[in-house]
């Protein structure tokens, strides 16, 4: 018998060297004449254990992890291919707590497919929600979207369903779908992990949407950052063009980004599709009026397409058992920064930040305490410890003046400089701003400036009363979210953290 | 001085006025009706006396270079 | 007269029938749905605070200080980019607001130069007016942070500054090259605080696509793009609106004065031909009315190998009257004539047509319209009745497809084909007839759906082909025919459009262009909605120019494109005052409101108005008197504002016709090319030292106003006042307004004019009278001028000029964006950056052919003369066509023209000459010859001082 092997070909495996991983245990089968196959699956989502090497067994699928390639001989020696017991042998993958924890909808297959493969997508059952959704006609796809209670993955938490009713009910020669694929939150993994770990859900969830609006065409919009999710998704859209599932009614095609932040902007994201220079746009027009090339257009992050075969599926209802309040379904939630057991997390709305941060991610990677969780990127609020009761909740975090944006959650230990990380969200936004609108473009430059004042003690309390009018320019003031959010790490710093805008303990640690 | 130089269109006046005469009687033969009374009416709404005197000088004078329409136009011309 | 203060509403008007109703702090008021509430508020009298908006531009929404409240909408959404709703309660004065405009403004001026005093633009900036606005008391920030105060000033442009240390990167003027101008010379490099307007990639001005129109220097709301003239002089005391003296759009302007000095012209936002652009000439080249050359004093000479004389106006005037009667007692009261100018105003050129009517007792007058758009007149009055385009300019945004002929608008008409690309970038599809690839086949965001590289002089054949299409297959539009034009004159125009020899395959090999394009085209015309034709002399400079514009009549008539907005006929008129110059009755055949000389009702209207008798025979056409002067029986002749030695045809000929005369009177600015045959000069006046009117290519009769006294002592239609009272006409005209009121006395379609009337409607479209008080900007609404329009059968007939072996190509002409007809004014300004010598271009393969290299001077020469130019080796000009302007008097291009004309106008055949190119090894003979002579006649003595 052929033993069957998944390495995983994600992009945060290969990062700790799970191509050699792959290269190690051909050779060895090869030396030793035993018939492998190698499949390179996505990941299951648990970083502290990649490289996890699993072998199919009777028993199901045994993981071995984190693998090294120098490892490999040993662990084969020792009956690898057989699922044979060893210090790195972590049982079942899907028994694991962190896994076993998890309600996993959008990320059901991810790590357990081939995504190279369309029959094994079908297999686990993929296509069932664009069967379903050629039956209901768009008036009930719109319906069961809207139904379903799904909200914008990307971060602003718009109803899906009304945003695709207004484009379904615009009145165009052409329409089209947008995918925002442009993750450039810090701490955030989940759209990559997703088209490099089950493309065809996230093209079958496009195709859905082209049906529900009367869309012909899409774009993938995703950054440069990403090749192995480029490499992926255009894989899946050719093996999808064979299939007949992409063709004349509807097609799709991947474009890389160039490198700008702003570009997750979506009117900026539908700048630079339209080949220019990625600037925010105003609104109104909305998107869903006047999108790509002036066209009404369904602009939609990964995640929140990624969710629509599910829900097309099983029904709405069934997705909207999940959740608490208006925030219905489940999050991809992605742990990072200094942690235990970072990785992806899915789950219901309503866990607590305390839960996520200390029992699913096994508090700091350093041992030390947790002083503080910026929640949703680098636009996100820093939370303290005393707020860890906040449910995972688009209203909650906005009621303690916070955002779960894409759902990246970046955790810091007790070493971390407040006033330094509140002077790096200026300059994030100084280095990231398109330049259209002034208090963006001005205030992220004077405000790292000002914030370099308190540090090093110059007039504290006249230069953090200017941060606060600053703040409260650039969030009243600004265009889009980069400048409009960007005082949210800045003021949640202050508030949470004052001792660290003192000029005392910031001139002793220079 | 080049010879080419002074190699310039030297045209008396009355040949003009045959060339003008010729082309205007080239249009009104493409058009339905009378030709000749269209040549004769355009010349006599836009050509001054002495140039109406020329041709029909010329014309008397056997008219050389006229195409036929041309000179009944210029005949069929009342002053 | 005070400065001129328009509102300025923030965003465009919002063209909607619909009205909503919102409050704005407290008030309540009814604006056209899609207005934004910065509009509406403007409306309301109620002013919001803004840097990056302004109404000639679409909102952009990025300063951020317009932001206001709206009941049940969180945040502050901004005034400009939000649509004013119905029931929509606004606040625009809050605390919040004001905290956060502070906190604008306070970032803006934390990275400005603190140098208002000595700023070129104190007291006229927008973010002084701001920071004032607001109430910005302190920069906390300081200056010492991070800023752009060193950025390098670019003075590259002759007219303009731009200094980034002053931009508040606000994007004006990227948007106004992108929306207003349609030439997307600028663009916003870098990203963040690094974010800066560049031209081109980082390139100066005068290095990238800019083309100087001005629109950024208008739309800049700081010092940032800010004139030299105005850095030069100081802020403006007082201003003038007034119209454009160039080309036949007719662009108004406010001149803002200091003193007698002009400071700048600006584009003036209320004129309806120009809605607030301009171009490089109107907009900055202005400078000529100063210059050094300008001619002041009156001169005379005995011969024209004599250097002048100075002499005071009452002798020269005296001077002429003898000459001018002397002539008439020894060669008959035929023996002088007059040319009006297209350049001079309505009023003037009225004056010198009634001075040779009824002071020379014949009709010798003509007018430069006769080497233009004399066919347009003759071809339009044919088949519709009217001699003058249909439609304004703005029926171009109805548009559906564009015809573009024999024309070069982006270069010959720059403001109106900014609108017309604005319309294209709208999604209207073009078709450009043009034997050159000009720059609307293919210009940013615009691209040409058909270009037809026709060959030269072969309009007629490629127009019958459109029709053959049209009618052939069932493309006419029957009930527009039936109910419009005359049946029987359709039918044999049908039949005869119809037959197989004018089918595109049977034209192909005529005309070059392929026959598959021709038929598309025709198609593209026909069904794409409303089609709109723009022609100009590419049209009408032919010996089948006539034939051409009644071809093009047909085209409209038989799709039924005439008679509403966003289709027509539209000749592009080459100088401001063509129109107005034809309408005037400049032409030797009629009178003003063009009724026949020899019409014996309108005659004797003119004389019991004039108290004289009236020829009733047509007098001389130009060509015609030159002929008669060679002939010897043509003496005298006063040319108002023209330089016909340079710009008419055969300038040998114009030459001999010239120097022929006993008495040549010039009046002019300048001693131009045809003073060097000149007798009397009389220095003119500039449009900025008179009163008067102009008309446009619209029709539209517009305000000249004097904004500073003539320099040389008299307005022109002054100096025509004084030859006709030496004459003892006993004219007692004291102001311009007096001519209008006899002329709309006089002429049936001006009845409704008066200078008051102007005065109040800021302009107005002929006809104007009890039928159409306001004027009439679209023509033959429900019928034709004529009644029915007239299907005119139009056959081809290949030009007699032709290619062979000693002359194998053809050379056409045309103009360039920077120069202006024979360059008197726009060679005495800066504008020879841009264009300081005439070139000749020629297509690789023939250059090739011919060892020519870029930028070789090479002989032109054709069976009328020859001239030495520099080579431009291009591809805009098909193989075998070779293209050159008209500009410069050294050049002298009409050398080459020959006499051939437009069979019933005479207008001359300038577009097609056959001529040779080869290597020059210096000037031929006639402009070496030609240029001793202006030397020589440049020589002035001056009398000593009294």
């Amino acid at each position: 018998m052929v033993a069957r092997v998944y390495v995983p070909g994600d992009a945060a495996a290969v990062a700790v060297g799970a191509d050699e991983v792959a290269a190690a245990l051909a050779a060895v089968a090869a030396r030793l004449s035993t018939p492998i196959e190698i499949i390179r699956n996505g990941s299951r989502g648990m970083f502290w254990l990649e490289t996890l090497v699993e072998v199919e067994t009777p028993q199901g699928r045994i993981g071995y992890g984190p693998i090294e390639a120098p490892e490999v001989p040993d662990l084969v020696a020792a009956g690898l291919f057989d699922g044979a017991p060893h210090a790195k042998r972590v049982g079942r993958p899907d028994e694991i707590p962190f896994l076993a924890r998890q309600t996993r909808l959008t990320f059901a297959r991810c790590g357990v497919i081939d995504p190279g493969s369309l029959d094994d997508y079908r297999g686990h059952g993929g296509l069932k929600g664009l069967e379903r959704a050629r039956d209901l006609g768009m008036i009930g796809i719109l319906d069961e979207v809207t139904a379903s209670g799904l909200r914008g993955r990307g971060g602003a938490g718009f109803p899906t369903g009304i945003k695709w009713r207004t484009v379904a009910e615009a009145v165009a020669d052409r329409k089209f779908v947008v995918c925002n694929a442009d993750e450039g939150d810090s701490g955030t993994f989940a759209d990559r992990m997703i088209m490099e770990g089950d493309p065809f859900v996230l093209i079958e969830g496009m195709i859905i949407a082209g049906l529900a609006v009367e869309a012909s065409y899409g774009y993938v919009y995703i950054r440069s950052e990403y090749p192995h999710a480029i490499a992926a998704l255009e894989r899946a859209i050719v093996t999808a063009r064979e299939a007949g599932l992409l063709g004349a009614a509807f097609d799709l095609e991947v474009r890389a980004g160039a490198g700008a932040y702003v570009c997750g902007e979506e009117t900026a994201l539908l700048d630079s599709l339209e080949g220019k220079r990625g600037v925010v746009r105003v609104k109104p027009p909305l998107p869903a009026h006047k999108g790509l090339f002036g066209k009404p257009t369904v602009v939609n992050n990964v995640l929140s397409l990624a969710a629509i075969p599910f829900i097309l599926a099983e029904g709405a209802a069934a997705y909207r058992t999940f959740g608490m309040g208006r925030s219905r379904g489940t999050m991809p939630i992605q742990l990072a920064g200094n942690i235990r057991r970072g990785g992806l997390y899915e789950t219901a709305f309503g866990v607590t930040l305390g839960e996520l941060v200390e029992d699913i991610g096994g508090g700091t990677w350093s041992g030390r305490p947790v002083r503080a969780v910026q929640v949703g990127g680098p636009l996100g609020a820093y939370f303290p410890p005393s707020l860890f009761d906040t449910p995972f909740d688009y209203e909650a975090f906005a009621a303690r003046d916070g955002l779960i944006g894409h759902g990246g959650v970046v955790v810091f230990d007790d070493s971390v400089d407040m006033a330094r990380q509140a002077r790096f969200a200026m300059q994030f936004c100084a280095v990231e701003s398109c330049g259209k609108c002034t208090p963006c473009r001005l205030g992220a430059v004077r405000g790292t400036e000002v914030i370099d004042k308190i540090i090093t003690g110059q007039d504290v309390a006249a230069n953090l009363s200017l941060v606060e009018d600053l703040c409260h320019t650039m969030k009243l003031g600004s265009l889009c979210a980069l400048g409009g959010f960007t005082p949210y790490p800045v003021m949640s710093a202050i508030t949470h953290f004052p001792e660290d805008f003192g000029a005392r303990r910031t001139m002793a640690a220079e | 001085m080049s010879a080419s130089d002074e190699d310039h269109i030297a045209t008396t006046s009355d040949e003009r006025l045959v060339v003008m005469a010729n082309q205007i009687a080239r249009f009104f033969a493409s058009q339905p009706g009378d030709a000749a009374a269209g040549v004769a009416k355009h010349i006599a709404a836009y050509w001054d006396p002495r140039m109406r005197a020329h041709i029909r000088a010329h014309a008397a004078a056997g008219g050389a270079g006229l195409d036929p329409i041309a000179s009944d136009g210029v005949a069929a011309l009342t002053r | 007269m005070p400065m001129i203060k328009l509102i300025d509403y923030g965003t465009p008007d919002a063209a909607s029938d619909m009205t909503v109703t919102l409050t704005i702090d407290g008030r309540e008021i009814s604006v056209a749905a899609g207005t934004s509430i910065m509009r509406a508020a403007a409306l309301a009298g109620t002013e919001i605070p803004k840097l990056c908006a302004t109404d000639s531009l679409e909102a952009f929404g990025s300063c951020r200080l317009c932001l206001v409240e709206i009941d049940g909408r969180a945040g502050t959404p901004a005034s400009c980019t939000t649509p004013a709703a119905e029931g929509m309660v606004v606040r625009t004065q809050t605390e919040t607001l004001k905290r956060l405009r502070n906190g604008v403004m306070e970032l803006y001026i934390s990275d400005h130069p603190l140098d208002c005093l000595t700023c070129a633009a104190n007291g006229d900036c927008e973010l002084q007016d701001m920071a004032g606005a607001v109430g910005l008391r302190e920069v906390r920030y300081g200056y010492d942070g991070e800023n752009h105060l060193a950025e390098a000033k670019d003075e590259s442009n002759p007219y303009f500054t731009f200094d980034p240390a002053k931009c508040i990167v606000c994007s004006r003027c990227v948007r106004a090259c992108d929306e207003v101008q349609g030439t997307f010379a600028l663009t916003i490099a870098g990203r963040g605080f690094g974010s800066k307007v560049s031209p081109g990639q980082g390139q100066p001005f005068m290095d990238s696509d800019c083309v100087s129109c001005g629109a950024c220097v208008q739309a800049c709301p700081t010092a940032t793009l800010i004139e030299k003239s105005l850095i030069e002089i100081g802020q403006p005391e007082r201003s003038v609106v007034t119209t454009c003296a160039y080309c036949g759009v007719g662009c108004t302007f406010e001149a803002q004065m200091r003193g007698e000095q002009v400071v700048r012209m600006i584009p003036y936002k209320d004129g309806k031909a120009n809605q607030g652009h301009s171009c490089v000439k109107g907009r900055f080249a202005w400078g000529y009315a100063t210059h050094r050359e300008r001619i002041l004093n009156p001169m005379i000479r005995d011969t024209i190998t004599d250097p002048w004389r100075e002499v005071a106006w009452n002798e020269a005037i005296a001077h002429t009257t003898q000459a001018f009667k002397r002539i008439q007692e020894r060669h008959g009261r035929l023996a002088v004539g007059a040319i009006t100018s297209s350049r001079c105003t309505n009023e003037e050129t009225f004056l010198v047509q009634k001075l040779v009517r009824a002071g020379y007792g014949n009709n010798n007058v003509d007018t430069c319209a006769r080497v233009c758009h004399s066919p347009t007149g003759y071809g339009l009055r044919t088949t519709y009745g009217t001699s003058a385009g249909t439609q304004d300019f703005i029926s171009v945004d109805q548009a559906d497809v564009i015809v573009i002929i024999g024309a070069n608008p982006t270069d010959g008409h720059p403001v109106f084909a900014s609108r017309m690309k604005q319309r294209l970038r709208a999604g209207a599809h073009l078709i450009v007839i043009d034997p050159r690839r000009i720059d609307l086949v293919r210009t940013p965001h615009v691209e040409a759906d058909f270009h037809l590289p026709l060959r030269p002089g072969t309009n007629v054949a490629v127009l019958t082909a459109m029709a053959h299409v049209i009618v052939t297959e069932d493309l006419a539009n029957e009930d527009f025919i039936r109910d419009r034009c005359d049946a029987d004159e359709f039918h044999d125009w049908a039949a005869f459009v119809a037959r197989p020899e004018h089918s595109p395959e049977a034209i192909e090999a005529t005309c070059g262009v392929p026959a598959g394009d021709l038929r598309a085209a025709g198609r593209l015309y026909a069904t794409g909605g409303n089609g709109a034709i723009y022609y100009g002399l590419g049209v009408t400079e032919h010996s089948q120019g006539t034939t051409a514009v009644m071809a093009i009549a047909n085209l409209a008539m038989v799709t039924g494109n005439i008679g509403r907005e966003g289709v027509g006929v539209n000749p592009l008129r080459g100088q401001n005052n063509v129109q107005g110059a034809c309408d005037m009755g400049s032409f030797p055949h009629e009178l003003s409101g063009y009724r026949h000389i020899s019409d014996e009702a309108t005659r004797s209207m003119f004389e019991a108005d004039w108290g004289v008798a009236l020829d009733d025979e047509p007098g001389l056409r130009i060509p015609n008197m030159l002929d008669a002067a060679v002939d010897g029986v043509f003496k005298a002749l006063y040319i108002q504002g023209e330089d016909i030695l340079q710009s008419d045809p055969n300038t040998h000929h114009v030459s001999a016709g010239l120097a022929a005369m006993e008495c040549v009177v010039v009046q002019d600015l300048f001693l131009n090319e045809t003073a060097n045959y000149a007798h009397v000069f009389l220095p003119g006046s500039t449009f900025l030292e008179k009163d008067g009117t102009f008309t446009n290519a619209e029709r539209r009769i517009q305000r000249v106003r004097k904004v500073m006294t003539p320099k040389n002592g008299y307005g022109d239609w002054e100096i025509t006042q004084l030859l006709a009272n030496a004459m003892g006409l006993g004219w007692a005209y004291d102001h311009p307004s007096q001519i209008m009121d006899e002329i709309a006395r006089l002429t049936p379609t001006f009845a409704g004019v008066s200078f008051a009337r102007l005065d109040e409607l800021g302009s107005i479209q002929w006809p104007c009278n009890d039928a159409a008080p306001q004027g009439t900007p679209v023509m033959h609404i429900g019928g034709f001028a004529r009644g029915k329009g007239k299907f005119v059968v139009t056959e081809y007939v290949p030009t007699d000029e032709k290619i062979g072996p000693r002359f194998p190509l053809l050379l056409t002409t045309g103009r360039i964006l920077s120069q202006y007809n024979v360059g008197a004014q726009t060679r005495r300004t800066a504008n020879v950056v841009w264009h300081d010598q005439d070139v000749l271009e020629i297509h690789p393969t023939d250059a090739e052919d011919r060892g020519v290299r870029e930028g070789d001077l090479v002989r032109l020469n054709s069976r009328a003369g020859e001239v030495a130019l520099h080579a431009r080796i291009t591809d805009r000009v098909a193989p075998g066509v070779v293209y050159t302007t008209f500009h410069h008097p050294d050049t002298q291009a009409n050398v080459i023209t020959t006499d051939y004309s437009d069979w019933a106008t005479n207008c001359p055949e300038y577009k097609v000459t056959a001529v040779q190119v080869s290597l020059a090894n210096g000037p031929t003979g006639w402009q070496r010859r030609s240029g001793e002579l202006s030397h020589q006649s440049r020589r002035i003595m001056r009398e000593p001082a009294e």
